[in-house]
């Protein structure tokens, strides 16, 4: 009856205000988990064997105005491992949003996304692969009084699940960026500063030891001239209890602070950047219950890992997550991180003897990455870390990626990798991993729209799963239909039972923005990580559909 | 369940051949760190407008802009139309953006959008996604790269000049 209504209430205002304009996206990812000889679902688990995650968004605009609704539905159930608290059918978010450019003013009620600088203090945005929708709820409002200044203000509550539940805490915070070159005329340099400060309210009543307000700040500045960029932030967090194990600690209160250096010079055919950070319990929630959340719940700011986000299989099974938090465990004590990496792009140019024909394009990227060292007391939940002391090694990676267009028909990607990878520390089990991996990609073009891809890769590794092997083909019959088949053999691992091949076989249709997809095969477990923040899979074998529209 | 669906698929039906949209207008930076409002799209009167959604860490984004590249010069020569690559890169990786077209040698303009406003407002689900708009209305949407779409794009110009 409700979903009626609104539908009703749409359909009648968007006849009515024919001048407006309607736009908007389905999206559904179901599974069907079935059993085979080796995968098993959980029991728990496996009552619900359909499952699905659906999301389906509608926005009007007529003049200044636009409105959105975002509708979302696990039913029966959410995929393996979401939040228990998406489930059913609910409102995911819905805003108005007001927009004058001659007053320069932007006013958003309702649910909003948004980000300050590099997002160190604050960031809300959605990734549904993650299971991240943690949108404000309430009140945006940004100005320009002048060309180069930028102002934001906002209010509100966290979302947490679906139609009203949201996070205890409050959150209030105000941004500022001006392009100071651009006041002064300057034009042969650029730069410029911003300053924002972020405040959580959350009372806990019977904890009147704790200062119901926690507020993050930060300032920070950009230079660039010519092919040279320049910029940095500092960022400060004030006290707030330590939570262990879901319990809060007024007893232990830390304050935090973070410092980002990016460096960068660039010109035609060639770049280099360098990326170095240092944080310290930096981890910033809605609800301080939600701190260290496996759902990724609450979050409030954005600590990514700054290292090479790869796109392959088995470059992706030992993924460095950012490490900002404080934990206290005899030999594993942690406050946060110090580290950085470093790029190279660069172009060998077409008819010299490495570039041939067409041109060679190489990339060689490091990360490394530590814990704070420090004198840690883990009985008495006490530490002192010095600014520029790096810990245990976290994470270490290299790699280097070649495109090689050898032909009009034939191109190529080598992507090579050696990684050191800390599970210890990283995912606080146990164990350590070096892995090499390769991975050789190629396309063969037929004609205008037929084609070809091969992926080859394999991973050498001591420790974690020990060595895989991989191989993928697509072969896209025009551009609407396509079929691939893939297999990942972790073929190495030292217990035998372990030794699966995770295989998967499908087909996608693909026109205009209609993309449908239908597999199936076993899922491997472990994380799966975008942007740096990673959602843990258990393992599956299924059928798979996903669809998605838009208009 | 079914309602839900329903609600879905009935404003789709309703609505999908009823209103050609507009490119929303969102504040996204250009690479030298001015702000560069998309409103602008829509002004084009005349010209096409195409965009196409990438990201450093998207292979088979880097896959079609490259084969768009290479084939750039040639369309230019014959065809009228402004494209850009709009990177979805968040701040984990947005500082790759400047080096790593430089490093290839891409000669588009590129426009950054940091936390995916664009991305949102436009309704799209992942990258690699091509959008073209003509005289402020989009006329044509594709979702993903496989070998041989660039010609699909180059068609979609051309029948449009």
């Amino acid at each position: 009856m409700y979903l009626r209504r609104i539908l009703l209430l749409l359909m009648a205002s968007s006849t009515f205000y024919a001048k407006g304009q309607l736009s908007g996206s389905l999206e559904t990812n179901a599974a069907l988990y079935v059993d085979d000889s080796k995968i098993k679902l959980e029991q728990i688990e496996a009552r619900n064997r359909l499952r699905s995650n659906s999301y389906f968004r509608l926005d009007y605009k007529l003049n200044n105005l636009t409105a959105g609704v975002q509708f979302e539905s696990y039913e029966p159930k959410a995929l393996l491992n979401y939040s228990p608290r998406l489930n059913k059918t609910n409102l995911g978010n819905y805003y108005l949003n007001y927009k004058n450019d001659k007053l320069k003013l932007d006013v958003t009620v309702g649910h909003f996304y948004g980000q300050f600088g590099s997002g160190l203090v604050f960031r809300s945005w959605e990734d549904r692969q993650l299971g991240i929708a943690n949108s404000v709820v309430g009140g945006m409002v940004k100005f320009s009084p002048l060309e180069s200044v930028h102002l934001t203000g906002l209010y509100g509550k966290q979302r947490n699940g679906l139609g009203f539940d949201f996070s205890d805490g409050v959150v209030g915070g105000i941004n500022g960026d001006a392009e100071i070159s651009s006041l002064l005329k300057i034009k042969k340099v650029k730069f410029g500063l911003g300053l924002s400060y972020v405040n959580r309210n959350e009372v806990v009543t019977d904890l009147s030891s704790l200062n119901n307000n926690t507020y993050l700040t930060s300032l920070r500045g950009d230079f660039s001239a010519g092919g040279f960029s320049a910029d940095w932030e500092y960022a400060f967090k004030s006290k707030d209890a330590l939570v262990e194990f879901n319990n809060l600690r007024p007893d232990l209160q830390f304050d935090g602070d973070a410092y980002l250096i990016n460096l960068g010079f660039t010109k035609k055919g060639f770049g280099v950047t360098a990326n170095l950070r240092r944080s310290e319990n930096f981890g910033f929630y809605s609800q301080r219950n939600l701190s260290g959340n496996v759902y990724n719940e609450g979050f409030l700011n954005y600590v990514p890992a700054l290292t090479k986000q790869y796109d392959y299989a088995l470059t992706n099974i030992y993924v460095y997550a950012a490490q900002p938090n404080i934990s206290f465990e005899p030999n594993r004590n942690k406050a946060g991180e110090i580290g950085g990496q470093f790029d190279i792009f660069y172009q060998f140019k077409k008819h010299t003897p490495l570039g041939g024909k067409f041109g060679t394009n190489i990339s060689l990227n490091y990360a490394q990455w530590h814990g704070l060292s420090g004198k840690y007391d883990a009985l008495n939940r006490k530490y002192e870390a010095p600014k520029l002391a790096f810990g245990q090694k976290y994470y270490q990676d290299i790699s280097l990626e070649i495109r090689k267009k050898w032909s009009s028909k034939w191109s190529s990607v080598v992507t090579y990798l050696n990684q050191y990878y800390n599970i210890r520390f990283v995912e606080e089990a146990v164990g350590e991993v070096k892995a090499n991996t390769i991975v050789i990609d190629n396309t063969l073009r037929f004609n205008k729209s037929k084609s070809i891809r091969c992926e080859l890769q394999h991973q050498w590794a001591e420790g974690g799963f020990d060595n895989w092997a991989a191989a993928q083909v697509e072969f896209n019959f025009n551009a609407v239909w396509s079929v691939f088949a893939l297999d990942l053999y972790n073929f190495g691992n030292t217990e035998q039972a372990k030794r699966l091949h995770f295989y998967n076989f499908g087909t996608s249709y693909n026109k205009g923005a209609c993309r449908i997809t239908a597999s199936y095969g076993r899922q491997r477990g472990g994380l799966i990580c975008v942007g740096g923040v990673c959602r843990f899979v258990p393992q599956s074998v299924g059928f798979n559909l996903g669809v998605n529209l838009s208009f | 369940m079914t309602k839900f669906f329903s609600l879905a698929l009935v404003s789709f039906f309703s609505f999908h051949s009823l209103l050609a949209q507009e490119i929303p207008d969102v504040k996204l930076a250009t690479l030298d760190g001015n702000n560069f409002q998309t409103q602008k799209f829509n002004e084009s009167v005349g010209k096409l407008v195409v965009l196409s959604f990438w990201a450093t860490w998207c292979i088979p984004c880097i896959n079609e802009l490259s084969v768009i590249n290479d084939n750039l010069e040639g369309w230019h020569e014959k065809l009228a139309f402004d494209l850009y690559a709009i990177s979805e890169d968040d701040s984990r990786t947005t500082k790759r953006v400047q080096p790593l077209i430089n490093g290839k040698g891409w000669s588009m303009p590129i426009l950054l959008d940091k936390n995916q406003d664009l991305k949102r407002a436009l309704n799209i689900a992942s990258i690699p996604y091509t959008v073209v708009v003509k005289n402020g209305k989009i006329i044509f949407r594709h979702l993903g790269y496989v070998v041989g779409d660039e010609n699909q794009l180059y068609k979609i110009i051309q029948d449009n000049q």
